[in-house]
């Protein structure tokens, strides 16, 4: 297994995360995504045309996008079959396409205010907040039925993995988590998963009572 | 709009504080960093932490303290004060090291805390001792006047009663309160209570949750042509004058200033008695392991006794006691004359006995009695998941105090009974025979113990400064037969002391004064620095190597083997 993998970026984070807390080995390969550009350089479009990480190789095959990799990984490596469940896939899927809207979102202001992209930031702003409303009060109702996690199932999901870095990361694009009480409770669970790392800007939390 | 810092407002909902979890608050621009410690208790501080401003609200709640993620200061629940700096790890830091903490209750499945209280928390008038359901809160991006215009149309029932902070709305026998907390200028967070709790409270949850939502957006739409308001400017205080510089030298003696009722006494172990103290007031000053306390005797005796508090206690203080009819009779006073509900007058807590926390392993060891500091380090330890070993030598079972502390440390701790001198130095030898660097030995107990202790430490290669001992009391016999000169460089005093007082003695005779706690060569307290001329140490508070360095000196037992002492006071 192979990772290409910038150590900033929350997309790539989220397949370390999940090869970590499934306790695989792998091997990354950096890239310089900033200020290098090395996404866009003409070894690494071959792999993954559309110049985006992550890229990830296992056994001669490319898988690039982080949702791809998560589903990928789950289906082939987690021996639990609790990470990414049949019966739930839909459920997963969805908040994987909310994951999406995150990084669209929370991701560009801080793309916007730490690689000094030119976007709109009060967009990108404004859009992560309309999303954290939304994921903070189902979150809330979740506690509310004794749940930990965004899809009803007792354990964490790849819905988990791929919404938590780009929220756990807001406010390097200045977005602060203040107004949403249960988002912060649901990343204090996430960072008492069993095997979690962490990454610049995201801290670990105590150990649990 | 009115800013008025002296109104109660919840601040929490108390499902906001899950253990384990450091919950983001405001009010009035006021940056709350809000915890649960495992005992329950909610502590509310000012988001910020004291050394490098870093808020508190990304630290690490581990149950008993609360730790920055920058620099690691700890700060204890309930006194918030400081317990440990890594950057000093064997140093005890200063109780005025303490953060900001605003008053708070939980009441009503809410916590309620206030920026600048002019009176107690007073219970809303149309509260009564029900259990409401607490609503789930919705932060509204506009000032908290207009959102309190908005709520009057919020469709539930009539309004039967309005405050500056609080609304109140009936329907039949149910009532909705509704509370209106000024997180800052802009920005109100509605906090809602339905009484009395609804048949099926996830139905009304999520009604409310949907009405609260749609009010939401009304105001919100209301009010997004406006410019946002300016955000409220927040004073910090500034640090008290006398902190910030380097206090004097000269503080009074033996100074028991805290008054503390006891609460319990009974008999934790043969000849022990244990005293549970508590404060008048709501609480005891922040502590840390290995500390004590003077306590001040109905029969005018002043004496030291370790705490064996775990972190974070601090709502009373638990001492051992043994009956020493040896004595000079303080214990025996404590046994026999202080009863349950007597008020005592107790001192602050001194360290002398730091513990580090930085050590690859901790081995505590003691003997008898000496168990109280090592208790309030083992639960420290334990509670910071560090790993030690506590080694106890008792004769017998009944010799075992505090058993209802010890049995939560089990696994860890390894006793040893009736067990002669030269098999206890055995076994000691043992525990310590494989140094490795970076460890740390804390012992308390009887003097020959010490002493093996001591001795075996060095033959098994561990430095001095990895060795640390506390003595009950100095049992040396104390020669105070010298006469001597001491100069004092600061206060340029030439002072003579004669044979059969104590350098202590004759500075407090001459007006300098200096802290002092055990007067006995143990505690530590009068340590001083020794600038010139060769001092006669007879304390068994310094270590071998501070003895020959001939720098420090304790001034109620040592004195001068030179004709002149130079004292750097």
């Amino acid at each position: 297994m192979k990772l290409y993998d910038y150590e900033l970026s929350g997309n790539c984070y989220k397949v370390r995360l999940f090869l970590s807390i499934l306790g695989l080995n792998f091997d990354t390969k950096p890239v310089d995504f900033y200020p290098g550009r090395e996404h866009k350089s003409k070894a690494l479009l071959s792999l993954n045309p559309l110049g985006q990480l992550p890229i990830f190789e296992d056994s001669d095959a490319i898988f690039c996008g982080s949702d791809v990799i998560l589903s990928y990984i789950a289906e082939n490596y987690d021996k639990s079959g609790f990470w990414y469940p049949k019966k739930q896939r839909l459920s997963i899927d969805n908040w994987m396409r909310v994951a999406d809207e995150i990084t669209a979102t929370a991701s560009a202001a801080r793309l916007h205010d730490t690689f000094f992209y030119d976007l709109d930031i009060d967009t990108a702003r404004a859009g992560a907040h309309r999303l954290f409303r939304i994921l903070d009060e189902h979150l809330w109702f979740s506690e509310k039925r004794g749940d930990d996690w965004l899809v009803e199932t007792p354990f964490p999901t790849i819905a988990d993995i791929s919404c938590f870095p780009y929220v756990a990361l807001s406010e390097e694009g200045g977005i602060s988590r203040m107004d949403f009480p249960a988002i912060r409770r649901w990343c204090d669970r996430v960072k008492r998963i069993d095997g979690f790392i962490t990454m610049p800007g995201i801290f670990p939390t105590s150990k649990a009572a | 709009m009115k800013v008025d810092l002296s109104q109660w407002h919840p601040v929490a909902s108390s499902s906001d504080l899950p253990l384990r979890h450091v919950y983001q608050g405001q009010l009035w621009g006021h940056e709350l960093a809000i915890w649960r410690a495992d005992d329950g208790h909610v502590n509310v501080w000012e988001n910020r932490c004291l050394h490098r401003g870093v808020r508190l609200s990304i630290g690490l709640n581990e149950g008993s303290e609360l730790r920055c993620l920058y620099h690691g200061w700890r700060y204890a629940n309930r006194t918030a004060g400081c317990t440990y700096i890594p950057a000093h790890p064997a140093d005890a830091p200063a109780r005025t090291v303490c953060n900001n903490a605003y008053q708070c209750i939980e009441k009503y499945g809410l916590v309620w805390s206030v920026v600048a209280p002019e009176r107690s928390f007073e219970t809303p008038v149309t509260l009564t001792d029900t259990v409401p359901l607490t609503l789930r809160a919705i932060q509204i991006n506009a000032p908290s006047d207009l959102v309190q215009k908005f709520a009057t149309d919020y469709p539930y029932g009539m309004v039967t009663h309005k405050s500056d902070t609080s609304m109140t709305l009936q329907s039949g026998v149910s009532e909705l309160q509704l509370f209106f907390q000024p997180v800052d200028s802009g920005k109100t967070i509605i906090r809602g209570l339905l009484i009395p709790q609804p048949i099926d409270p996830i139905v009304a949850l999520r009604h409310h949750n949907a009405m609260m939502t749609a009010l939401r957006d009304k105001i919100e739409l209301a009010v997004s042509g406006l410019a946002p308001p300016r955000a409220i400017e927040v004073e910090f205080k500034p640090v008290a004058k006398d902190l910030a510089q380097m206090p004097n030298i000269n503080t009074a003696g033996p100074k028991v200033e805290l008054r503390a009722k006891v609460a319990r006494k009974w008999l934790t172990a043969q000849q022990v008695m244990a005293f549970r103290l508590e404060a008048f007031s709501e609480q005891f000053p922040t502590f840390q392991p290995g500390a004590h306390i003077d306590v001040s005797l109905p029969n005018g005796m002043l004496r030291q006794y370790s705490l064996t508090n775990g972190p974070g206690q601090t709502d009373h203080y638990t001492i051992g006691v043994k009956r020493d009819v040896a004595s000079r009779g303080g214990s025996i006073c404590l046994h026999d004359d202080v009863q349950e509900g007597d008020v005592i007058a107790i001192s602050a807590p001194h360290n002398n006995f730091p513990l580090r926390r930085d050590a690859v392993k901790t081995i505590l060891i003691s003997g008898g009695i000496g168990i109280t500091p090592l208790l309030s380090m083992a639960q420290a330890l334990k509670a910071q998941e560090l790993p030690f070993e506590l080694h106890i030598f008792v004769q017998t079972k009944a010799d075992l105090a505090f058993p209802e502390i010890l049995q939560d440390l089990d696994a860890l701790t390894k006793i040893y009974m009736g067990l002669s001198p030269r098999a206890t130095r055995n076994v000691i030898s043992g525990v310590l025979a494989n140094y490795v660097a970076a460890q740390h030995v804390y012992i308390c107990g009887p003097g020959v113990m010490l002493e093996a202790a001591r001795e075996a430490a060095k033959k098994c290669g561990w430095p001095d400064e990895a060795v640390h001992f506390e003595y009950f009391k100095n049992s040396k016999e104390i020669d105070d037969k010298t006469t001597f000169e001491i100069a004092l460089s600061r206060s340029a005093l030439t002072l003579q002391v004669p044979a059969g007082k104590t350098i202590l003695q004759i500075l407090r005779e001459n007006g300098i004064e200096v802290p002092s706690s055990c007067e006995q060569g143990a505690c530590g307290t009068c340590l001083m620095t020794v600038i010139g001329g060769e001092p006669d140490h007879q304390d068994v508070y310094l270590s071998t190597k501070e003895k020959a360095s001939n720098q420090k000196i304790i001034t109620c037992v040592s004195r001068s083997k030179s004709n002149q002492l130079v004292l750097d006071i």
